[in-house]
């Protein structure tokens, strides 16, 4: 006879799982419910996990490539208090466009100051772009609503003024009542403590990208700036893209030690304070923040639907505990231990949440896969996207699943399920056979 | 020297106010290869001794040995190893895992005392054949009728080697055609394989079929007589 002393768990590994893959089909109707029930709960998780990075990837769409770029250069006191002095010499964009050719570059100027249609005035925001320079930095000039996109000189006066054209927010021009091919005066206070004031023509009107913009910008080409403001010294805001942004830091970093460099050889005045280069998630930390945000609300969302789904598992796996509690006593009077049954009985719910993974990962692959490609249409109702947090959102909302967030969420719903069974399984460590079996 | 000695066994356990004894110095040996017969009413202590000699229930005082070793000393997993390696059991009924055929069944036991594969499927093909079931091996518990399944478990029991063989009631929910083969099946393999048998019944068909027959009434053993075998 052979004689057979040790009993170790790794060898007995592949009848309990043999075991425990027959037990799920015991009662397929219930197995199957309970799969349904998960497979439902992960599909959700899978929907809700892509429409949010559809969302978010819209928000770094909206805080990088509409406007703000993945960098930019300032001064301090431009930073602090909009100082219209507080300029960096042209000089200095020549360097950075010397010294680092992979970069796409474009300067920008600001200002304060009154418009002036035929009927009405309203405060606005003056941004001066390069048209030739600006669109390898944002998008900002292809977002036309009406009119031609077109910053030049609309015509020269009959005294020789030049007038040039300008681009405006659709609020702004809805509230002040002009359309492209109207005239509007803006009146500001020039760089040389002068009364600035200029006639333009509005050549076209941008569709909403950034709520203030929107309400208060006026868009004009830098000679226009210059010519209004008597301001030819430098730029206020110079927009950087990269081409790697993983590379974005190294980048930021190099920028900014090139300006240290460029200020110590030559100091710059200490009222308009010293180069700062910021990338967009300190440009913008309330859409960094937001993203983040999304990231725990995925896992937050996650293991609420999850959790609740395994509420059904944790129902099955106490009926078929219930139910098998003399097939338990038979089993350990046999000789199986209770760490065998336990691992057993763990294996079912390991194996109905496997099957439950698979399926809801098929079904919410499918379905994703609509949401990517014609996503949630809100055009009808709200043609020019909605605005939320400060962001404008594209009126149609598609989603974007990433391979972590579904790995993330099959793991997370395994984990929970299997955690869940540890509740009726505990009744197979108290389990006496002599008692279960009279 | 006796497979199975027993010693001042008793078992007293609470019933509301009530403290019931289900045994009292109980002294009993066994020898190896007997085939012994526990009878007596219901309520005289048969599963209660045979659960304390499986290991399934401690004894209130006393002490069980088999093969020399003190089971009352063992922890929960040497009781565990002692069951698988020491001894087989048949109960009464739903004795099968009803997912695995009848030859999965009688694996079982001998895959997790952690024999190869191979050994363990011929094993139990050899031990069905025994007990005249080759053409339902592979029939799940299900498609089985109850003597059939009896069967199974006594395959089961002995396909894995052990000194003893615990049947609880083995024929209490089987027709007299099917004990009395049952229990010729047993007997015969307790020769062939040298096994020692010990089952409680108080069926007179199945007493017939026993060596010595050991009456328990009251909790005490009041007769422990060898019987003359008709066969």
């Amino acid at each position: 006879m052979t004689t057979l002393t040790h009993s170790s768990m790794l060898g007995r590994l592949p009848i309990l799982i043999f075991v425990a893959w027959r037990n799920i089909w015991r009662n397929p109707v219930r197995s199957t419910l309970t799969i349904s029930a998960l497979a439902s709960g992960l599909i959700m998780v899978i929907l809700y996990a892509s429409l949010l990075e559809g969302m978010s990837r819209q928000m770094v769409h909206f805080a990088t490539d509409i406007s703000t770029s993945h960098m930019q250069l300032h001064r301090q006191a431009f930073i602090d208090d909009q100082d219209l002095y507080a300029t960096l010499p042209w000089s200095y964009m020549e360097k950075i466009k010397q010294d680092f050719p992979g970069l796409n570059i474009s300067p920008r100027l600001y200002a304060a100051g009154l418009a002036s249609s035929a009927t009405t005035s309203t405060g606005v925001l003056i941004k001066a772009v390069d048209p030739k320079s600006e669109p390898e930095v944002t998008q900002m000039l292809q977002h036309v609503r009406h009119g031609k996109l077109d910053l030049g000189i609309a015509d020269t006066t009959a005294s020789g003024f030049t007038r040039y054209n300008l681009v405006i927010g659709a609020q702004l021009a809805k509230n002040m009542k002009v359309n492209p091919g109207d005239e509007l005066v803006l009146v500001t206070q020039a760089a040389d403590g002068s009364i600035g004031n200029a006639l333009y023509r509005i050549a076209a009107v941008l569709k909403p990208l950034e709520p203030n913009f929107d309400r208060m910008g006026v868009l004009m080409s830098i000679k226009a700036y210059q010519q209004l403001m008597y301001l030819n010294e430098g730029f206020h805001e110079l927009a950087i893209k990269v081409n790697e942004l993983e590379q974005l830091e190294d980048i930021q970093a190099a920028v900014m030690n090139r300006m240290n460099q460029l200020t110590r050889a030559k100091p710059l005045d200490e009222l308009g304070g010293q180069p700062v280069v910021r990338n967009w998630r300190q440009l913008s930390p309330a859409v960094a923040d937001l993203l983040e945000l999304s990231k725990s609300f995925v896992f937050i969302i996650g293991f609420i639907i999850i959790s609740l789904a395994s509420l059904g598992m944790l129902n099955t796996m106490l009926m078929a505990v219930h139910e098998r509690t003399h097939e338990f006593g038979i089993l350990l009077a046999i000789g199986m231990k209770r760490r065998w049954l336990l691992l057993m009985v763990l294996f079912e719910s390991f194996f109905l949440a496997l099957v439950s993974a698979l399926v809801g990962s098929l079904i919410g692959l499918v379905i994703n896969d609509y949401f990517e490609e014609y996503g949630i249409d809100f055009s009808q109702s709200m043609p020019d996207g909605y605005d939320w947090a400060g962001m404008i959102f594209e009126p149609i909302m598609k989603g974007h699943l990433l391979a972590s967030d579904l790995f993330y969420a099959c793991i997370m719903m395994i984990f929970i399920t299997v955690l869940a069974s540890l509740i009726p399984s505990w009744r197979i460590v108290r389990l006496k056979p002599a008692e279960v079996m009279r | 020297m006796a497979l199975l000695t027993l010693k001042g066994i008793g078992k007293r356990y609470r019933q509301g106010e009530l403290e019931v004894n289900a045994l009292s110095d109980i002294d009993l040996e066994v020898k190896e290869g007997e085939f012994a017969a526990l009878v007596g009413p219901s309520g005289s202590g048969k599963t209660t001794l045979l659960n304390i000699i499986g290991g399934l229930d401690a004894s209130s005082e006393g002490t069980t040995h088999l093969n020399g070793i003190d089971i009352s000393g063992l922890k929960e997993a040497q009781l565990s190893n002692f069951r698988l390696f020491q001894l087989g059991f048949v109960f009464q009924s739903y004795n099968l895992v009803p997912v695995l055929s009848a030859l999965e069944n009688v694996e079982l036991v001998m895959v997790l005392q952690g024999r190869h594969k191979n050994e363990s499927r011929q094993r139990a093909q050899h031990y069905l054949e025994l007990v005249g079931l080759k053409n339902v091996m592979q029939r799940r518990p299900s498609a089985l009728s109850g003597g059939q399944q009896q069967r199974v478990a006594v395959a089961r029991a002995l396909a894995a080697g052990p000194r003893l063989v615990l049947a609880d009631e083995p024929t209490a929910n089987l027709d007299s055609e099917n004990a009395t083969a049952l229990l010729d099946i047993m007997h015969t393999l307790s020769h062939e394989e040298k096994t020692t048998f010990i089952f409680s019944t108080h069926d007179p068909r199945v007493m017939d079929r026993a060596e010595r027959i050991i009456t328990l009434q009251d909790g005490k053993i009041v007769s422990d007589e060898l019987h003359e075998h008709e066969h």
